[in-house]
C-alpha cells in the first residue's frame, strides 16, 4: 500500500525527516510514536501532499510515485490525513462541506454523486456511532468546536470518505479519555484487510484501544527502533531517553 | 484629458424653472464647472481618481437620453412583491397590489430644496444643477407594508457614453415600516455614467431595510450619494452587494439626529477584472443613545481596486453612543488592491466606538485542508470565498430573499471562474 525508501525532508534549508524507511500493506495498523520535533507531523504532511517541504527518496502509493499526485487526487484515491489540528474554515457548513467532499470523492472512483437524502442518512448514521451531537454538522467547519469536537469530526470525515490509507496525526492528543475511546472505536470499526492505518502519537494511550500490528520510533528524523505493541509498552515505562 | 464642462444653456434645455430654482442649478453648475470632476488631490478621493477614470474611458458625456419603447423586463419569481420599475432613472411602472393604496404614494420627483449649502463633492454639484429625473416615494404614518417593494432599476442598451442625473426621495412616516430590494438590471454594452444623489427620511420610529443587488455585468460608472436622516427610534439597516459595475463608489451618509436611532450596514462584493469600487460613509452621531453597526467585506480578484473609507462622528452630547465598523478583505491576486480608511471624530466621552480592518491573502492552511479532502485549488477557493461572504448574507432574516441573493452571488463568483 505505502513504501517508502530513505525518505527526506527538509523545510527552508532545515533537515527534518533524515531518510526514512516504512512498509506499509494493507490491513496493517503502523504506529509511529516520537519525542517533540521528531519529524512525525512532518512525515503526514508529505504524506498527504502539502507544500513547502522539498523531498527526496521514494514514496509509493500503491506502486506510483506518490510526488507526481496532487494533493486533491491523493484524496480521492484513498489518501486520508486526520489533522492534528483541524483548520477552522468560517462560513462554510460542515455538512454541505463533507458532502462536497464526498461527492468529488465518489466521482473520482468513477460512483455516482449522492443527493442530499442519501447523504443524510449516511451522516446521521456515522455521526450518532461517534456520539457526534447533530447540531454540529449544521455549524460553519470546526469554528467554535471543542477539540474533541474538532477531532470527532476528522473521524467522522475518515468513516464517510472510506479511504484507503489513513493517516491519523496526533488525533489522540487533548482527547479525554470517553473522547478517546470513541475515535478508537471509530478506528477499530473502520480496519479492513484493503485499509491500511499509520498512527502518529506521543503516548501509549491510544494504542492500548486500538492494537497495532507494527509500533516504530521516530527519532531525529529517523526511525531508530521498530517492533510490536510491546515497544511501546516499553517506552511508556523508560521514556524516548530509555530507547536506544 | 476629457475637458468636461458645461454651458448653463444645458439648464434651459431640461425644462422651464423659477427664478430660485434657477438660481440653484447656475450655482451648482458654477461650483461644478469650477472643480471639474474630482481627483485624488481631493481626500475623499484619494483612492478613487474620477477625473482620470472618466477622461480614459469617455469621449464624451451625453446629456441627452434618447427615449426607448416600454421595456420587458423578467420580474422576479422567488417572492412576492411590490414593484416599481425605474427605466434610465425615470420612474416608469409601479405596482403596490399587496398594500393599500392611500398609504403609498409614489410620483416622479422634483426638487423643491433649494438651499444653497456648500457641497464639496462636486457630483453632487453636478446633480443638483442637472438632475431631471428621479421618484419620490412616500409611506403615511402608522403603516407598515405587507411585501417587500422591488425597485427595479433598468438601463436601456441605446445608453452610450450617456450621464444620467437622478434624485430620489424615500420618506417613512412615523410608525412605519419600508423594506426595499433595489435591483439593477443593466442591459447597456457601451459606457455611460450614472450619477444619483438619494435623500431618505425616516420619522418617529420608522423602520427602513434595503437590499441592493446588480444582476449582472455592465459598463456603468456608478456614483450615488445617499443622505439618510433618522429620527428617534427610528431604525435603517442595507444590506449592499455592489460588484458587477465598472466603477462604483457609494458615498453613504447617516444623521442620527434622534435618540435611539440605529444603522446597520453590511456589504459583500466580489470584484473582479478592473472593476473599481468604493464604499465611503460617515456616520454621524448627532443625539445620544444611538448605535451604528458597519461590517464591510470585499473579496479581489484579477486587478480589481476595492476601497472603504468610513468615518465616524460623535457629537459631543451624543453620550452613550455604540459605534462599531469592521473591514475585511481577501485579495486573491498580487495585482488587486484594498484601500480601507477608518476614521473616528469622537467630542463626547461617554462612548463605545470600535474599528477594526484588515486585509490579506487567502489562508493557505485553508485551502490545503480542503484540497486533502478531494477539492481542488479552484474549488477549494471558490469555497472559502462563498465562506467569506456568507457571513453578510445569513444576516439577512427571511429566507425566500436570502436565498435568492446568495444565488446571485454565486452567479457572480461562478461568472469568474468562465472569464
Amino acid at each position: 500500500m505505502l513504501e517508502i525508501k530513505n525518505l527526506k525532508a527538509s523545510v527552508d534549508g532545515k533537515d527534518i525527516l533524515k531518510g526514512l524507511n516504512i512498509s506499509i500493506k494493507p490491513g496493517e495498523l503502523h504506529a509511529i510514536m516520537g519525542p517533540n520535533g521528531s519529524g512525525k507531523s512532518t512525515l503526514a504532511n508529505v504524506l498527504s501532499g502539502k507544500e513547502g517541504y522539498k523531498i527526496s527518496g521514494e514514496l509509493k502509493y500503491e506502486g506510483k510515485n506518490l510526488q507526481e499526485i496532487p494533493i486533491e487526487e491523493r484524496a480521492q484515491k484513498g489518501i486520508f490525513l486526520a489533522f492534528q489540528y483541524p483548520t477552522e474554515i468560517p462560513g462554510v457548513n460542515t455538512s454541505n462541506f463533507l458532502r462536497t467532499s464526498l461527492n468529488k470523492i465518489r466521482k473520482a472512483k468513477g460512483k455516482k454523486e449522492l443527493d442530499a437524502l442519501s447523504f443524510i442518512r449516511i451522516i446521521k448514521e456515522k455521526s450518532n456511532e461517534l456520539g457526534m451531537d447533530e447540531k454540529m454538522l449544521s455549524r460553519q467547519l470546526n469554528v467554535g468546536f471543542s477539540g474533541g469536537e474538532k477531532k470527532k469530526n476528522e473521524i467522522l470525515q475518515m468513516k464517510i470518505l472510506e479511504p484507503n490509507l489513513i493517516i491519523l496525526d496526533e488525533t489522540d492528543s487533548g482527547l479525554d479519555i470517553d473522547a478517546l475511546k470513541i475515535v478508537a472505536e471509530g478506528v477499530n470499526s473502520s480496519r479492513s484487510d484493503k485499509k491500511s492505518f499509520l498512527v502518529i502519537t506521543h503516548y501509549q494511550r491510544l494504542l492500548n484501544f486500538i492494537n497495532p500490528d507494527f509500533v516504530h520510533i521516530l527519532s531525529n528524523g529517523k526511525i531508530i527502533k521498530s517492533g510490536s505493541m510491546k515497544l511501546a509498552e516499553d517506552l511508556e515505562k523508560t521514556g524516548y531517553k530509555g530507547i536506544k | 484629458m476629457l475637458n468636461f464642462k458645461i454651458n448653463s444653456n444645458a439648464i434651459e434645455k431640461i425644462g422651464n424653472f423659477n427664478a430660485k430654482e434657477k438660481e440653484f442649478r447656475l450655482k451648482n453648475l458654477d461650483s461644478f464647472n469650477k472643480n471639474g470632476f474630482p481627483n485624488k488631490k481631493s481626500e475623499d478621493w484619494k483612492f478613487s481618481d474620477l477625473r482620470e477614470i472618466v477622461s480614459k474611458n469617455f469621449k464624451k458625456l451625453d446629456l441627452k437620453v434618447v427615449k426607448t419603447d416600454a421595456q420587458k423586463i423578467k420580474f422576479i419569481q422567488e417572492f412576492d412583491h411590490n414593484y416599481i420599475i425605474v427605466t434610465n432613472g425615470e420612474l416608469t411602472s409601479s405596482n403596490f397590489k399587496f398594500e393599500e393604496k392611500n398609504k403609498i404614494k409614489v410620483q416622479n420627483y422634483l426638487n423643491n430644496n433649494f438651499i444653497n449649502k456648500q457641497e464639496n463633492n462636486p457630483l453632487i454639484n453636478l446633480n443638483h444643477a442637472l438632475s431631471d429625473k428621479g421618484y419620490f416615494l412616500e409611506v403615511e404614518e402608522n403603516y407598515k407594508l405587507k411585501k417587500i417593494l422591488v425597485i427595479y432599476n433598468l438601463y436601456t442598451n441605446n445608453l452610450n457614453q450617456n450621464i444620467l442625473n437622478c434624485k430620489n426621495k424615500i420618506k417613512i412616516g412615523k410608525n412605519s415600516e419600508l423594506h426595499i430590494l433595489e435591483y439593477t438590471i443593466n442591459r447597456s454594452k457601451k459606457n455611460f455614467f450614472n450619477n444619483i444623489y438619494e435623500n431618505v427620511v425616516l420619522e418617529q420610529s420608522a423602520i427602513y431595510k434595503n437590499i441592493c443587488i446588480y444582476n449582472e455585468k455592465s459598463f456603468g460608472y456608478f456614483h450615488k450619494y445617499s443622505s439618510n436622516k433618522l429620527d428617534t427610534k427610528s431604525s435603517s439597516t442595507f444590506f449592499i452587494f455592489p460588484s458587477g459595475l465598472k466603477f462604483n463608489k457609494l458615498d453613504l451618509e447617516f444623521d442620527l439626529n434622534g435618540e435611539n436611532s440605529e444603522c446597520n450596514l453590511q456589504a459583500a462584493s466580489y470584484l473582479n477584472h478592473d472593476d473599481h469600487q468604493e464604499i465611503k460613509t460617515r456616520i454621524n452621531h448627532f443625539a445620544p443613545n444611538c448605535k451604528s453597526f458597519q461590517k464591510v467585506k470585499n473579496v479581489l480578484d484579477s486587478e480589481s481596486k476595492g476601497i472603504y473609507q468610513g468615518k465616524i462622528f460623535v457629537k459631543d452630547i451624543a453620550q452613550k453612543t455604540d459605534a462599531y465598523q469592521l473591514s475585511k478583505a481577501i485579495l486573491l491576486n498580487d495585482d488587486s488592491e484594498f484601500n480601507s480608511k477608518p476614521e473616528l471624530e469622537i467630542y463626547a466621552d461617554d462612548v463605545k466606538c470600535s474599528h477594526g480592518s484588515s486585509s490579506g491573502s487567502i489562508d493557505e492552511d485553508s485551502i490545503f485542508y480542503l484540497m486533502s479532502r478531494g477539492l481542488n485549488r479552484q474549488e477549494a477557493i471558490k469555497l472559502l470565498v462563498e465562506g467569506f461572504l456568507s457571513e453578510i448574507t445569513n444576516e439577512i432574516k427571511s429566507n425566500s430573499i436570502k436565498n435568492f441573493i446568495i444565488g446571485k452571488l454565486e452567479e457572480q463568483l461562478h461568472e469568474h471562474k468562465k472569464n
